[in-house]
Protein backbone atom coordinates (compact mmCIF):
# COMPACT_ATOMS: atom_id res chain seq x y z
CA UNK A 1 0.00 0.00 0.00
CA UNK A 2 1.81 3.35 -1.16
CA UNK A 3 1.30 7.03 -1.02
CA UNK A 4 0.34 6.85 -4.90
CA UNK A 5 -2.38 4.10 -3.91
CA UNK A 6 -3.74 5.98 -1.50
CA UNK A 7 -4.32 9.12 -3.53
CA UNK A 8 -5.87 6.64 -6.46
CA UNK A 9 -8.39 5.64 -4.04
CA UNK A 10 -8.81 9.53 -3.14
CA UNK A 11 -9.94 10.64 -6.60
CA UNK A 12 -11.23 7.69 -7.76
CA UNK A 13 -13.84 7.78 -5.19
CA UNK A 14 -14.25 11.98 -5.32
CA UNK A 15 -14.44 11.75 -9.02
CA UNK A 16 -14.94 8.81 -10.78
CA UNK A 17 -17.14 6.70 -8.75
CA UNK A 18 -18.97 9.61 -7.12
CA UNK A 19 -21.49 8.79 -4.51
CA UNK A 20 -23.81 11.31 -6.32
CA UNK A 21 -23.48 11.19 -9.69
CA UNK A 22 -21.88 7.63 -10.59
CA UNK A 23 -23.73 5.68 -7.48
CA UNK A 24 -26.85 7.26 -7.01
CA UNK A 25 -26.11 8.02 -3.93
CA UNK A 26 -27.50 10.89 -1.45
CA UNK A 27 -29.93 12.45 -3.95
CA UNK A 28 -32.03 13.62 -1.60
CA UNK A 29 -29.32 16.44 0.33
CA UNK A 30 -28.32 16.72 -3.19
CA UNK A 31 -31.20 18.15 -4.18
CA UNK A 32 -32.52 19.62 -0.87
CA UNK A 33 -29.36 21.33 0.48
CA UNK A 34 -28.09 22.80 -3.22
CA UNK A 35 -30.11 25.51 -3.08
CA UNK A 36 -27.23 28.25 -1.34
CA UNK A 37 -23.73 27.82 -1.54
CA UNK A 38 -23.30 28.18 2.31
CA UNK A 39 -25.77 26.00 3.54
CA UNK A 40 -24.41 23.35 0.58
CA UNK A 41 -20.80 23.75 1.72
CA UNK A 42 -22.02 23.36 5.31
CA UNK A 43 -23.66 20.22 4.61
CA UNK A 44 -20.29 18.90 2.69
CA UNK A 45 -18.36 19.61 5.98
CA UNK A 46 -21.05 17.28 7.81
CA UNK A 47 -20.77 14.47 5.47
CA UNK A 48 -17.27 14.27 5.21
CA UNK A 49 -17.50 14.23 9.06
CA UNK A 50 -19.68 11.33 9.34
CA UNK A 51 -18.81 9.03 6.22
CA UNK A 52 -15.09 9.43 8.33
CA UNK A 53 -16.70 9.06 11.53
CA UNK A 54 -18.87 5.69 10.29
CA UNK A 55 -16.17 4.38 8.36
CA UNK A 56 -13.60 4.69 11.42
CA UNK A 57 -16.17 2.55 13.87
CA UNK A 58 -17.46 0.34 11.06
CA UNK A 59 -14.44 -0.95 9.71
CA UNK A 60 -12.85 -2.41 12.92
CA UNK A 61 -16.69 -3.70 13.73
CA UNK A 62 -17.43 -5.66 10.46
CA UNK A 63 -13.66 -7.21 10.84
CA UNK A 64 -13.48 -7.74 14.61
CA UNK A 65 -16.72 -8.37 15.51
CA UNK A 66 -18.55 -9.81 13.10
CA UNK A 67 -16.15 -11.61 10.59
CA UNK A 68 -14.75 -13.64 13.57
CA UNK A 69 -17.76 -14.92 14.82
CA UNK A 70 -19.44 -15.46 11.38
CA UNK A 71 -22.02 -12.71 11.42
CA UNK A 72 -21.31 -11.32 8.45
CA UNK A 73 -25.29 -11.12 7.42
CA UNK A 74 -26.03 -8.66 9.97
CA UNK A 75 -23.94 -5.85 8.69
CA UNK A 76 -26.54 -3.65 7.40
CA UNK A 77 -28.65 -3.54 10.50
CA UNK A 78 -25.36 -3.13 13.21
CA UNK A 79 -24.00 -0.39 10.10
CA UNK A 80 -27.80 1.37 10.41
CA UNK A 81 -27.82 1.24 14.57
CA UNK A 82 -24.20 2.37 14.96
CA UNK A 83 -24.22 5.34 12.37
CA UNK A 84 -27.63 6.72 13.56
CA UNK A 85 -26.09 6.90 16.70
CA UNK A 86 -22.88 8.56 15.29
CA UNK A 87 -25.52 10.94 13.94
CA UNK A 88 -27.51 11.56 17.03
CA UNK A 89 -24.17 12.41 18.63
CA UNK A 90 -23.01 14.61 15.85
CA UNK A 91 -25.97 16.15 15.93
CA UNK A 92 -26.30 17.09 19.16
CA UNK A 93 -22.73 18.36 19.60
CA UNK A 94 -23.29 20.62 16.76
CA UNK A 95 -26.24 22.07 18.52
CA UNK A 96 -24.64 22.37 21.64
CA UNK A 97 -21.76 24.30 19.98
CA UNK A 98 -22.13 25.65 17.17
CA UNK A 99 -25.91 27.12 16.78
CA UNK A 100 -25.37 28.77 13.35
CA UNK A 101 -24.04 25.65 11.49
CA UNK A 102 -26.93 24.09 13.24
CA UNK A 103 -29.54 26.46 11.32
CA UNK A 104 -27.42 26.33 8.13
CA UNK A 105 -27.98 22.71 7.91
CA UNK A 106 -31.68 22.21 9.53
CA UNK A 107 -33.65 19.30 8.83
CA UNK A 108 -30.89 17.56 6.80
CA UNK A 109 -28.51 16.97 9.12
CA UNK A 110 -31.08 14.45 11.14
CA UNK A 111 -31.61 13.31 7.17
CA UNK A 112 -27.91 11.88 7.47
CA UNK A 113 -28.63 9.12 9.68
CA UNK A 114 -30.43 7.28 6.82
CA UNK A 115 -28.28 9.24 4.37
CA UNK A 116 -27.56 5.80 1.39
CA UNK A 117 -24.74 7.87 0.91
CA UNK A 118 -23.14 7.54 4.20
CA UNK A 119 -24.18 3.60 4.70
CA UNK A 120 -22.68 3.52 0.66
CA UNK A 121 -19.35 4.72 1.71
CA UNK A 122 -19.13 1.72 4.84
CA UNK A 123 -20.23 -0.88 2.17
CA UNK A 124 -17.77 -0.05 -0.12
CA UNK A 125 -15.44 -0.13 2.29
CA UNK A 126 -16.08 -3.74 3.37
CA UNK A 127 -16.43 -4.79 -0.54
CA UNK A 128 -13.70 -3.93 -1.58
CA UNK A 129 -11.70 -5.47 0.80
CA UNK A 130 -10.07 -1.73 2.00
CA UNK A 131 -7.64 -1.89 4.79
CA UNK A 132 -8.35 0.58 7.70
CA UNK A 133 -5.94 3.66 6.14
CA UNK A 134 -7.63 2.85 2.56
CA UNK A 135 -10.86 2.73 3.56
CA UNK A 136 -10.67 5.98 5.65
CA UNK A 137 -9.47 7.62 2.56
CA UNK A 138 -11.93 6.47 0.48
CA UNK A 139 -14.37 7.80 3.18
CA UNK A 140 -12.48 11.22 2.99
CA UNK A 141 -12.48 10.64 -1.17
CA UNK A 142 -16.36 10.22 -1.60
CA UNK A 143 -17.16 12.78 1.05
CA UNK A 144 -14.98 15.91 -0.71
CA UNK A 145 -16.43 14.24 -4.10
CA UNK A 146 -20.34 14.74 -2.39
CA UNK A 147 -19.17 18.36 -1.47
CA UNK A 148 -17.74 19.21 -4.51
CA UNK A 149 -20.83 18.17 -6.67
CA UNK A 150 -22.67 20.04 -4.04
CA UNK A 151 -20.45 22.89 -4.35
CA UNK A 152 -21.39 23.29 -7.96
CA UNK A 153 -25.03 22.20 -8.27
CA UNK A 154 -25.26 25.17 -5.67
CA UNK A 155 -23.42 27.57 -7.44
CA UNK A 156 -25.38 26.57 -10.40
CA UNK A 157 -28.37 26.45 -9.00
CA UNK A 158 -28.21 30.26 -7.55
CA UNK A 159 -27.18 31.37 -10.82
CA UNK A 160 -30.34 29.65 -12.36
CA UNK A 161 -32.49 31.82 -9.91
CA UNK A 162 -31.43 34.82 -11.60
CA UNK A 163 -31.90 33.25 -15.20
CA UNK A 164 -34.52 33.58 -17.64
CA UNK A 165 -35.23 30.38 -17.69
CA UNK A 166 -39.13 29.04 -19.58
CA UNK A 167 -41.42 28.86 -16.79
CA UNK A 168 -42.19 25.33 -17.24
CA UNK A 169 -39.01 24.92 -16.12
CA UNK A 170 -38.40 26.64 -13.44
CA UNK A 171 -37.60 25.26 -9.94
CA UNK A 172 -37.32 21.29 -9.63
CA UNK A 173 -37.36 20.78 -13.36
CA UNK A 174 -34.44 22.77 -14.19
CA UNK A 175 -32.49 21.49 -11.12
CA UNK A 176 -32.85 17.50 -12.63
CA UNK A 177 -31.83 18.57 -16.38
CA UNK A 178 -28.98 20.37 -14.49
CA UNK A 179 -28.06 17.60 -12.69
CA UNK A 180 -28.47 15.22 -15.44
CA UNK A 181 -25.58 17.54 -17.52
CA UNK A 182 -23.28 17.53 -14.60
CA UNK A 183 -23.81 13.36 -14.57
CA UNK A 184 -22.72 13.27 -17.68
CA UNK A 185 -19.74 15.74 -17.00
CA UNK A 186 -18.42 13.62 -14.41
CA UNK A 187 -18.79 10.70 -16.69
CA UNK A 188 -15.45 11.96 -18.31
CA UNK A 189 -13.23 11.20 -15.51
CA UNK A 190 -14.33 7.77 -15.95
CA UNK A 191 -10.81 7.04 -18.00
CA UNK A 192 -8.69 9.51 -15.64
CA UNK A 193 -8.35 6.79 -12.42
CA UNK A 194 -7.93 3.19 -13.44
CA UNK B 1 -30.96 -21.64 16.18
CA UNK B 2 -27.74 -20.47 17.91
CA UNK B 3 -27.08 -17.96 15.93
CA UNK B 4 -30.46 -16.78 15.59
CA UNK B 5 -30.28 -16.35 19.33
CA UNK B 6 -26.63 -14.93 19.32
CA UNK B 7 -27.68 -12.19 16.56
CA UNK B 8 -30.42 -10.63 18.72
CA UNK B 9 -28.01 -10.65 21.71
CA UNK B 10 -25.35 -8.85 19.63
CA UNK B 11 -27.84 -6.51 17.80
CA UNK B 12 -29.41 -5.74 21.64
CA UNK B 13 -25.52 -5.25 22.53
CA UNK B 14 -24.28 -2.85 19.83
CA UNK B 15 -27.60 -0.67 20.06
CA UNK B 16 -27.07 -0.87 24.61
CA UNK B 17 -23.61 0.66 23.67
CA UNK B 18 -24.74 3.10 21.28
CA UNK B 19 -27.09 4.41 23.93
CA UNK B 20 -24.76 4.44 26.40
CA UNK B 21 -22.61 6.55 24.19
CA UNK B 22 -25.29 9.14 23.51
CA UNK B 23 -26.37 9.27 27.37
CA UNK B 24 -22.41 9.91 28.09
CA UNK B 25 -21.94 12.60 25.39
CA UNK B 26 -25.37 14.27 26.41
CA UNK B 27 -24.06 14.86 29.86
CA UNK B 28 -20.26 15.97 28.63
CA UNK B 29 -21.85 18.21 26.35
CA UNK B 30 -22.48 22.00 27.52
CA UNK B 31 -26.29 22.55 28.40
CA UNK B 32 -28.30 24.14 25.31
CA UNK B 33 -27.26 28.07 24.91
CA UNK B 34 -28.26 30.36 27.21
CA UNK B 35 -29.50 32.48 24.73
CA UNK B 36 -31.27 29.91 22.99
CA UNK B 37 -33.29 28.96 25.78
CA UNK B 38 -34.59 32.46 26.28
CA UNK B 39 -35.29 32.61 22.78
CA UNK B 40 -37.90 29.81 23.34
CA UNK B 41 -39.45 31.35 26.55
CA UNK B 42 -39.87 34.61 24.49
CA UNK B 43 -41.12 32.98 21.52
CA UNK B 44 -43.72 31.53 23.47
CA UNK B 45 -44.90 35.38 24.85
CA UNK B 46 -44.90 36.39 20.88
CA UNK B 47 -47.69 36.18 18.52
CA UNK B 48 -47.05 33.59 16.61
CA UNK B 49 -48.06 34.75 13.67
CA UNK B 50 -44.94 35.12 11.54
CA UNK B 51 -45.54 37.98 9.80
CA UNK B 52 -42.24 39.42 9.35
CA UNK B 53 -43.84 43.24 10.16
CA UNK B 54 -40.71 43.31 12.57
CA UNK B 55 -38.47 43.12 9.81
CA UNK B 56 -37.23 39.44 11.10
CA UNK B 57 -38.11 36.40 9.38
CA UNK B 58 -40.09 35.11 11.47
CA UNK B 59 -41.04 35.20 15.30
CA UNK B 60 -38.73 32.60 16.49
CA UNK B 61 -36.00 34.92 14.67
CA UNK B 62 -37.49 37.84 16.20
CA UNK B 63 -36.92 35.97 19.73
CA UNK B 64 -32.87 35.17 19.11
CA UNK B 65 -32.87 38.97 18.17
CA UNK B 66 -34.31 39.79 21.09
CA UNK B 67 -32.60 37.56 23.53
CA UNK B 68 -29.30 38.52 22.39
CA UNK B 69 -30.17 42.38 22.69
CA UNK B 70 -33.56 44.07 24.42
CA UNK B 71 -33.11 47.21 22.70
CA UNK B 72 -33.79 45.20 19.49
CA UNK B 73 -37.78 45.43 20.92
CA UNK B 74 -37.76 48.99 20.63
CA UNK B 75 -36.33 49.23 17.41
CA UNK B 76 -38.56 47.00 15.39
CA UNK B 77 -41.62 46.68 18.05
CA UNK B 78 -43.59 43.43 17.29
CA UNK B 79 -46.58 45.22 15.87
CA UNK B 80 -49.05 42.77 16.98
CA UNK B 81 -47.82 42.77 20.27
CA UNK B 82 -48.26 46.44 20.16
CA UNK B 83 -51.80 46.17 20.22
CA UNK B 84 -52.27 43.56 22.67
CA UNK B 85 -51.35 45.57 25.80
CA UNK B 86 -51.65 42.02 28.57
CA UNK B 87 -49.54 40.50 26.14
CA UNK B 88 -46.68 43.48 25.68
CA UNK B 89 -47.21 43.80 29.79
CA UNK B 90 -46.22 40.23 30.24
CA UNK B 91 -43.12 39.88 27.58
CA UNK B 92 -42.24 43.38 29.17
CA UNK B 93 -41.63 41.95 32.51
CA UNK B 94 -40.31 39.05 31.26
CA UNK B 95 -37.25 40.99 29.84
CA UNK B 96 -37.24 44.29 32.20
CA UNK B 97 -38.49 46.40 29.83
CA UNK B 98 -40.75 48.90 29.49
CA UNK B 99 -43.26 48.44 26.30
CA UNK B 100 -45.58 51.05 26.53
CA UNK B 101 -44.05 53.77 24.15
CA UNK B 102 -42.83 51.95 21.47
CA UNK B 103 -43.95 54.23 19.16
CA UNK B 104 -46.93 54.84 16.73
CA UNK B 105 -46.23 51.94 14.31
CA UNK B 106 -47.14 51.75 10.53
CA UNK B 107 -51.02 51.69 9.15
CA UNK B 108 -51.91 50.33 5.48
CA UNK B 109 -53.80 52.72 3.44
CA UNK B 110 -55.99 52.34 0.29
CA UNK B 111 -55.46 54.79 -2.36
CA UNK B 112 -58.96 54.63 -3.63
CA UNK B 113 -62.84 54.72 -3.10
CA UNK B 114 -63.42 51.93 -6.01
CA UNK B 115 -66.31 53.84 -7.69
CA UNK B 116 -65.04 53.27 -11.14
CA UNK B 117 -67.63 52.11 -13.25
CA UNK B 118 -67.06 48.15 -15.05
CA UNK B 119 -66.54 48.30 -18.79
CA UNK B 120 -66.15 44.95 -19.23
CA UNK B 121 -67.05 41.28 -17.46
CA UNK B 122 -64.56 39.31 -16.37
CA UNK B 123 -65.03 35.36 -15.48
CA UNK B 124 -61.23 34.50 -14.92
CA UNK B 125 -59.45 33.75 -11.84
CA UNK B 126 -60.82 35.53 -9.37
CA UNK B 127 -57.21 37.41 -8.32
CA UNK B 128 -56.46 40.99 -8.59
CA UNK B 129 -52.98 39.40 -9.75
CA UNK B 130 -54.76 37.72 -12.92
CA UNK B 131 -57.95 40.25 -13.26
CA UNK B 132 -55.11 42.79 -14.12
CA UNK B 133 -53.26 40.71 -16.80
CA UNK B 134 -56.36 40.49 -18.99
CA UNK B 135 -56.65 43.94 -20.55
CA UNK B 136 -55.73 45.71 -17.38
CA UNK B 137 -58.92 44.42 -15.91
CA UNK B 138 -62.98 45.30 -15.95
CA UNK B 139 -62.55 49.11 -14.51
CA UNK B 140 -62.32 51.94 -16.47
CA UNK B 141 -59.96 53.40 -14.62
CA UNK B 142 -56.71 52.18 -15.08
CA UNK B 143 -55.11 53.09 -11.21
CA UNK B 144 -58.79 51.36 -9.61
CA UNK B 145 -58.55 48.71 -6.73
CA UNK B 146 -59.27 46.02 -8.84
CA UNK B 147 -61.14 44.30 -5.40
CA UNK B 148 -60.80 40.88 -6.06
CA UNK B 149 -59.06 41.10 -2.58
CA UNK B 150 -55.62 39.39 -3.02
CA UNK B 151 -54.68 41.67 0.38
CA UNK B 152 -57.16 40.67 2.32
CA UNK B 153 -55.75 36.89 1.38
CA UNK B 154 -52.25 37.54 2.71
CA UNK B 155 -53.35 39.55 5.56
CA UNK B 156 -52.45 37.95 8.47
CA UNK B 157 -54.79 39.53 11.07
CA UNK B 158 -57.77 39.77 8.24
CA UNK B 159 -57.74 43.62 9.07
CA UNK B 160 -58.43 43.91 5.45
CA UNK B 161 -62.47 43.40 3.60
CA UNK B 162 -63.45 44.08 0.38
CA UNK B 163 -66.87 46.50 0.33
CA UNK B 164 -69.02 44.85 -2.10
CA UNK B 165 -70.82 47.89 -3.08
CA UNK B 166 -68.21 49.75 -4.52
CA UNK B 167 -65.52 47.09 -5.62
CA UNK B 168 -63.07 48.35 -3.35
CA UNK B 169 -60.67 47.16 -0.49
CA UNK B 170 -60.84 48.60 2.59
CA UNK B 171 -58.05 48.26 5.72
CA UNK B 172 -59.30 48.08 9.29
CA UNK B 173 -57.35 50.60 11.34
CA UNK B 174 -58.15 48.36 14.84
CA UNK B 175 -56.70 45.28 13.01
CA UNK B 176 -54.13 46.07 10.83
CA UNK B 177 -50.34 45.39 11.61
CA UNK B 178 -48.88 47.85 9.46
CA UNK B 179 -46.37 44.58 7.90
CA UNK B 180 -46.94 45.70 4.46
CA UNK B 181 -48.03 42.16 2.90
CA UNK B 182 -50.72 43.60 1.12
CA UNK B 183 -48.47 46.17 -0.21
CA UNK B 184 -46.21 43.64 -1.86
CA UNK B 185 -48.88 41.85 -2.84
CA UNK B 186 -51.21 44.71 -4.60
CA UNK B 187 -50.66 44.60 -8.99
CA UNK B 188 -51.92 48.37 -8.63
CA UNK B 189 -49.31 49.68 -6.31
CA UNK B 190 -52.43 51.18 -4.41
CA UNK B 191 -51.42 50.49 -0.82
CA UNK B 192 -49.38 52.40 1.22
CA UNK B 193 -47.73 52.10 4.62
CA UNK B 194 -47.96 55.37 7.00
CA UNK B 195 -47.19 56.37 9.87
CA UNK B 196 -50.50 54.90 12.31
CA UNK B 197 -50.98 59.35 13.60
CA UNK B 198 -51.60 60.65 9.81
CA UNK B 199 -55.26 61.66 9.91
CA UNK B 200 -56.06 62.24 6.45
CA UNK B 201 -54.85 60.42 3.03
CA UNK B 202 -56.41 60.91 -0.76
CA UNK B 203 -58.29 58.39 -1.84
CA UNK B 204 -57.07 58.33 -5.32
CA UNK B 205 -54.26 57.05 -6.78
CA UNK B 206 -55.02 58.54 -10.85
CA UNK B 207 -51.63 59.73 -11.87
CA UNK B 208 -52.38 60.79 -15.40
CA UNK B 209 -51.55 64.92 -15.73
CA UNK B 210 -53.41 65.61 -19.36
CA UNK B 211 -56.89 66.52 -20.06
CA UNK B 212 -57.96 66.05 -15.90
CA UNK B 213 -59.34 62.51 -17.19
CA UNK B 214 -59.67 61.60 -13.75
CA UNK B 215 -63.11 63.06 -14.50
CA UNK B 216 -64.15 61.21 -17.11
CA UNK B 217 -63.20 57.79 -15.60
CA UNK B 218 -64.53 57.76 -12.29
CA UNK B 219 -66.51 59.77 -10.18
CA UNK B 220 -64.50 60.03 -7.71
CA UNK B 221 -60.98 60.35 -9.10
CA UNK B 222 -58.50 63.09 -8.79
CA UNK B 223 -59.52 66.16 -10.79
CA UNK B 224 -55.54 67.38 -9.88
CA UNK B 225 -57.55 71.07 -8.56
CA UNK B 226 -55.14 71.85 -5.92
CA UNK B 227 -57.98 72.65 -4.01
CA UNK B 228 -56.67 71.57 -1.29
CA UNK B 229 -53.12 73.07 -0.98
CA UNK B 230 -54.66 76.57 -1.68
CA UNK B 231 -57.06 75.85 1.18
CA UNK B 232 -54.60 74.58 4.02
CA UNK B 233 -52.54 77.66 4.74
CA UNK B 234 -50.54 75.98 7.08
CA UNK B 235 -48.86 74.20 4.59
CA UNK B 236 -50.37 70.86 6.19
CA UNK B 237 -50.92 69.89 2.43
CA UNK B 238 -48.13 69.96 -0.51
CA UNK B 239 -48.11 69.41 -4.40
CA UNK B 240 -46.54 66.41 -5.17
CA UNK B 241 -45.22 67.43 -8.80
CA UNK B 242 -43.89 64.42 -9.70
CA UNK B 243 -46.78 62.09 -8.90
CA UNK B 244 -49.03 64.98 -9.45
CA UNK B 245 -50.85 64.26 -6.47
CA UNK B 246 -51.56 65.84 -3.05
CA UNK B 247 -49.03 64.64 0.00
CA UNK B 248 -50.28 65.54 3.43
CA UNK B 249 -48.43 65.87 6.37
CA UNK B 250 -48.93 64.07 9.45
CA UNK B 251 -51.14 67.41 10.90
CA UNK B 252 -55.07 67.19 10.25
CA UNK B 253 -56.23 69.31 7.60
CA UNK B 254 -59.68 69.94 8.23
CA UNK B 255 -59.83 73.21 5.73
CA UNK B 256 -58.53 70.97 2.72
CA UNK B 257 -60.75 67.97 3.55
CA UNK B 258 -63.65 70.51 3.42
CA UNK B 259 -62.69 72.51 -0.05
CA UNK B 260 -61.73 68.95 -2.12
CA UNK B 261 -64.52 69.08 -4.66
CA UNK B 262 -64.71 65.87 -5.10
CA UNK B 263 -64.31 64.41 -1.53
CA UNK B 264 -61.96 62.04 -1.52
CA UNK B 265 -59.34 63.50 0.86
CA UNK B 266 -60.58 60.81 4.00
CA UNK B 267 -59.77 61.08 7.23
CA UNK B 268 -58.45 57.81 9.35
CA UNK B 269 -58.67 56.22 12.49
CA UNK B 270 -55.85 58.98 13.78
CA UNK B 271 -58.26 62.27 12.80
CA UNK B 272 -58.51 63.73 15.81
CA UNK B 273 -62.25 63.97 16.69
CA UNK B 274 -64.01 67.07 16.69
CA UNK B 275 -61.41 68.82 14.68
CA UNK B 276 -63.76 70.39 12.04
CA UNK B 277 -63.29 72.84 9.30
CA UNK B 278 -64.96 76.21 8.97
CA UNK B 279 -67.94 74.52 7.65
CA UNK B 280 -68.84 71.41 9.52
CA UNK B 281 -68.31 68.13 7.09
CA UNK B 282 -70.25 64.58 7.16
CA UNK B 283 -67.07 62.64 5.70
CA UNK B 284 -67.15 59.65 7.40
CA UNK B 285 -63.97 58.06 8.03
CA UNK B 286 -63.66 55.35 5.61
CA UNK B 287 -65.89 56.63 3.01
CA UNK B 288 -66.57 59.30 0.87
CA UNK B 289 -69.51 60.90 0.94
CA UNK B 290 -70.94 62.13 -2.28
Amino acid sequence: MTVSELIAIFFGMALVNNMVLSKFLGLCPFFGVSKKLSSAFSMGIAVVLVMLVASAVTWPLFHYLLVPYGFEFMRTVIFILVIASLVQIIEMTIKRTNMTLYNALGIYLPLITTNCAVLGITFINIDQQYGFLQALVAALGAGAGFTLVLLIMSGIRERLDLADIPRVFRGAPIAFIVAGLLGLAFLAFGGMVG
Amino acid sequence: MSTTILAVVLLSAVGLIAGIAIFVVNRILPKEDESLQMANEIKELLPGADCGACGHPGCFAYAQAVAKNAHVLEQSPCRILAKDEEGSAKLGEFLGVDLSNAGPGAKALVHCTGDSPAIATYNGMQTCAAAVQLAGGEKECPYACVGYGDCAEVCPEDAISIDPDRRVAVVDWEKCIGCGMCVAVCPRGLIELVPADTPQYLGCNYLQRKDIAGRKKCSVGCIHCRMCVKASEGGEVIWNDEKDLPQFSTTPAPDAIEKCPRNIILKTAAFPEGLVAAVATDTDTNEASE
